[in-house]
């Protein structure tokens, strides 16, 4: 993996995508445990169940623009073409006129897709240019700190979005998202966000058999996301301070949230999505040890408490050389169910059922989640039907800012105190150039002696 | 065959008898649903105007939103169908047992009321998404915290938006802009606060300002405070009766007014907002007078546009009235304080051992009680001393309305609750022996003593040994932000209070002179 390129983040999505989905490759017959023993199909509170076909339903052309070239919209414009046909990338949107250029030469190489010259915008402005370049929805990909401003734009022009995670890195973002996000209800905007797990078959059937009641009730959890570090850019004697970090953006909070915003808020997602319960508050504790730039932590651990005084740990880790483990556990009055091998026990810890990774590969052409994601969509979009996931993703995400802060604090934070805090990360009009680089080090929580 | 004729004859006629009836009922209904119905029975005038020139008639898209979509839920049915004619009934019976000239419209559109008269959901009906577009930020916030506490703390959409249907000034949907003018008749700025040679009465003057106050000289005494179990009322936590002995002090003849308070918040505010434990750790510092951190504005108007010259400050927070005595003293160079709760009692009292400071039994002059809602309670004698549920319309009034108490001081029962500096615990009076000097009340607690009651409560709550405490959490239900406020409540109005002065400090002072001083 080449370390001192932009690309590197390609490279690392490809590698992550491999544990990412290791949970579906789990074997063994989908035994269909105890039926007896379960209760009814619970209330799903209006919980969303997505249709997970191969492939999208045909239909008229969908003119889709990328906002943020990088690895993470690379990956995410193909996802979009391959999950159907008739779609077209239309517009490209950059900070940066090389990450333009590279994923305007991949989409020529590979697809055959030729974006002209006047489709594609350079500048922090980019994304309004490109949202008014007669498109039907955008790719929102760029470092998350921008995706609040960039949605709420899209929903004001009434386009359609695709958001990768995370979608917001502080409670100013949640609050513009959710605005956005109800406002997108009303125009009847289809929202997706690359919490992909929500469409991958293995979490989709488990989180089935739990509403189900398989395990009982919900009594708490654990979720991981320990792994190796990503990568990071050495600065480049050309290179601004701006330029600089978002080129590096993965080590810096106020773009990527601190990686477990950036990335463990896939595996508190599951959690919030399986529980559907709602947070309280975070005791947290994190530090850095290993990282070479930015100002993020190397690990954090949290305790969240939710309603019911129900406790869920979370853990994530950026070290290279340590266990890894990237999963959920949920456990249950009457068992757990764990994503690391994807089988729901009983509380004597006998399999009662198991997700057959190995029949979905026989059943289905299509086992990508990041392509099903946008299968959905795309669906959503022919069939005139709604799908919004901006506020679930919400959620999940001030979650994570939440355990954050509380490690950064080494304070208890509550949800009310986050979710209505004045905390704004974004520098006033960014722009490529200099800036006052003394806010950015590595917080110290508590005082010493 | 004709008795065949006869049943359809009879059946036509009962189908158009139905029809009949259901058009007249729709009829009716439609009639009665018309603004101009409403407005030709309530003769609330102020209200018929104020609502064209609210924002749900004179708006930008020109929509009109009539009387019974915001006071009946809109949502058609049996539930709105009953609600009309509970509202309709109760309407006709005060149209024709009431003179409406003689009825309080003003407090009537104050919050407590005005809930009974807006069902929440007749909101919501049209409001569908409270993220519309051009939200702002801070409303976001707003609206936020009220779909997730909606429920749990009961919030309704006036709470905030209480002008939403008719255009109301004072409760204006918005936060307070610059500082609020003073309203006394003075204009020289005071140059030196008043030198004090003896124990006696003085009027204090607040150096650099034009505001001015009388202090009273209250003297050393021994009273029993709490009240017995033969006082009419009287609750457990008033018990038991102890022989209190405090010294000397000097005592606000009034409760803090508006023109003192905005004195202090326009030198002291801050406009935006700063973490509470960065203002908790200056304040605590002893800084300089400029260096006191006081409140940030307020939303709306604290004052509720009450008007008057001495009307009494209120919705102010303990640690707001605690950091405006700080800066008394800094000002004046005498050291200001809240009173203790047995100094409050004794000047409460002013020397005497019955329930109020003046003749009569609390069940006299108290609404409760079955007999009373039969017969108007008297009130000839409360009414010279104490504004109160009976003769308040609902908001505070000036101190020239009643007459002080033997210690010369006015409104102690009544008007606005006055901050004590003891935290309240029930058992308070339990914690200490049965003859004690100048008690402090206990170590810690939760929530501060309030005495004297307020403009809306019933006699019973007047007595001088009454007492009640703060109740923080529930004060700040409807404030959104994060963290709360530390200097403004949103849910209590009732609220304000009253200096006083140590003895010593005053007579040993040396005269703060702002000219000295630059």
């Amino acid at each position: 993996m080449n370390r001192r390129s932009f690309l590197g983040a390609a490279t690392t999505l490809t590698v992550g995508s491999g544990l990412l989905l290791n949970g579906c490759t789990g074997k063994g017959g989908a035994s269909d445990g105890s039926k007896a023993g379960s209760t009814p199909l619970k209330q799903l509170d209006g919980t969303y169940i997505p249709d997970l076909p191969d492939k999208a339903m045909d239909g008229p052309v969908i003119k889709a623009g990328v906002v943020g070239c990088g690895g993470r919209g690379s990956g995410a414009a193909f996802d979009f073409l391959n999950s159907g046909d008739n779609l077209v990338i239309a517009a490209l949107a950059d900070v940066f006129p090389d990450r333009l250029n590279s994923l305007r030469d991949r989409l020529k190489n590979e697809k055959g897709i030729e974006v002209p010259e006047d489709k594609c915008f350079i500048g922090f402005d980019a994304y309004k240019q490109l949202i008014d370049s007669d498109l039907d929805m955008v790719l929102l990909t760029t470092p998350p700190a921008f995706r609040p401003i960039h949605f709420k734009y899209a929903v004001e022009k009434g386009k359609h979005a695709f958001m990768e995670k995370p979608i917001l890195v502080d409670p100013t973002g949640y609050r513009t998202i959710i605005a956005a996000s109800k406002q997108a209800e009303v125009k009847k905007l289809n929202v997706v966000v690359g919490t992909q797990r929500r469409h991958q078959r293995c979490y989709v059937e488990a989180f089935k058999k739990v509403k189900d009641g398989m395990i009982g009730e919900i009594t708490g959890g654990n979720v991981y996301w320990n792994g190796g570090m990503l990568w990071y850019v050495d600065r480049k004697p050309e290179f601004s301070d701006m330029e600089w970090m978002i080129r590096d953006w993965v080590n810096w909070g106020w773009l990527s949230g601190d990686h477990i915003v950036e990335q463990h808020v896939h595996n508190l997602d599951v959690f919030n999505w399986f529980s559907g319960k709602k947070v309280v508050k975070a005791t947290a504790f994190g530090d850095r040890v290993r990282r070479v730039t930015g100002d993020q932590f190397d690990f954090f651990s949290v305790d969240f408490e939710y309603e019911g005084g129900i406790h869920m740990h979370s853990m994530c880790r950026q070290i290279d050389g340590c266990s890894n483990n990237v999963s959920e556990f949920i456990q249950g009055s009457k068992g757990s169910w764990s994503s690391g091998d994807n089988t729901i026990r009983d509380l004597e810890g006998k399999e009662l059922w198991k997700f057959d990774g190995e029949a979905e590969g026989k059943e289905h052409t299509q086992t990508n989640a990041y392509v099903l994601e946008h299968v959905d969509m795309v669906n959503h979009i022919r069939s005139n039907k709604l799908v919004n996931q901006a506020e679930a993703a919400a959620y999940s995400c001030l979650c994570a800012v939440l355990g954050r802060e509380s490690a950064y604090t080494g304070k208890t934070i509550t949800w009310d105190e986050i979710s209505a805090s004045t905390m704004n990360l974004m520098p006033e009009n960014p722009k490529i150039g200099p800036m006052d680089m003394t806010g950015y080090v590595v917080h110290k929580p508590g005082t010493g002696k | 065959m004709t008795k065949n004729k006869h049943i359809i004859a009879w059946f036509v006629l009962g189908v158009a008898l139905g029809i009949s009836l259901l058009l007249a009922i729709i009829t009716t209904y439609n009639y009665t649903s018309s603004d101009a119905y409403c407005q030709s029975c309530h003769i609330h005038t102020k209200a018929d105007k104020s609502w064209p020139l609210s924002t749900h008639v004179n708006n930008e898209s020109g929509v009109t939103v009539h009387c019974v979509d915001c006071h009946l839920p809109r949502k058609k049915g049996l539930h709105q169908w009953i609600s009309k004619v509970e509202l309709g009934v109760k309407d006709v019976y005060t149209y024709w047992t009431k003179d409406s000239a003689s009825i309080d419209w003003e407090s009537k559109q104050q919050l407590e009321y005005a809930v009974k008269y807006i069902p929440n959901e007749a909101c919501k009906e049209c409001h569908t998404n409270l993220f519309p577009k051009n939200i702002t930020d801070e409303g976001v916030t707003a609206h936020l915290y009220y779909t997730e506490k909606e429920e749990s703390l009961n919030l309704q959409c006036i709470s905030c938006h209480l002008d939403a249907g008719h255009v109301m000034p004072n409760y204006a949907h918005k936060k307070l802009a610059g500082i609020p003018g003073i309203s006394t008749s003075n204009t020289e700025l005071f140059a030196a606060s008043t030198p004090v040679k003896s124990f006696e009465s003085f009027i204090e003057k607040i150096p650099g300002t034009a505001v001015s106050f009388s202090m009273k000289a209250i003297p050393a005494g021994t009273f029993q405070m709490g009240s017995s179990e033969k006082e009419s009322f009287r609750r457990e936590d008033e018990a038991p009766v102890r022989e209190v002995t405090v010294s000397p002090f000097f005592m606000a003849e009034i409760e803090v007014t508006w023109d003192q308070y905005w004195a202090f918040y326009s030198e002291t505010y801050s406009e935006g907002r700063t973490a509470p434990e960065f203002v908790y750790k200056n304040n605590s510092s002893n800084p300089d007078v400029d260096g006191i951190s006081g409140p940030t504005p307020p939303f709306g108007f604290p004052d509720q546009g009450w008007g008057g010259v001495d009307r009494p400050a209120i919705t102010m927070t303990y640690y707001a009235a605690e950091t405006f005595c700080q800066w008394l003293t800094k000002k004046t160079g005498k050291l200001y304080r809240l009173p203790t709760e047995a100094e409050w009692e004794y000047a409460a009292r002013g020397g005497t051992q019955t329930p109020y400071f003046f003749e009569g039994n609390p069940k006299t002059f108290s609404s409760q009680g079955f007999l009373h809602r039969f017969f108007e309670p008297d009130t000839a004698v409360i009414n010279r001393y104490v504004v109160y549920q009976l003769n308040s319309k609902n908001k505070s009034k000036e101190p020239s309305q009643v007459a002080p108490n033997p210690f010369g001081l006015k409104n102690m029962l009544g008007n606005v609750m006055e901050y004590c500096s003891d935290y309240y615990q029930p058992d308070a009076y339990a914690q200490t022996d049965k003859t004690v000097k100048d008690p402090k009340g206990p170590a810690s607690g939760e929530e501060r003593v309030v005495r004297g009651g307020y403009y809306a409560l019933d006699a019973s709550e007047m007595r001088c040994a009454a007492r009640d405490y703060t109740r923080h959490e529930q004060w700040l239900r409807t404030d959104p932000q994060q963290p709360k406020s530390i200097w403004w409540y949103s849910d209590i109005k009732g609220i304000g209070f009253r200096v006083v002065c140590e003895k010593e400090s005053a007579l040993t002072s040396t005269v703060n002179d702002t000219n000295k001083k630059q």
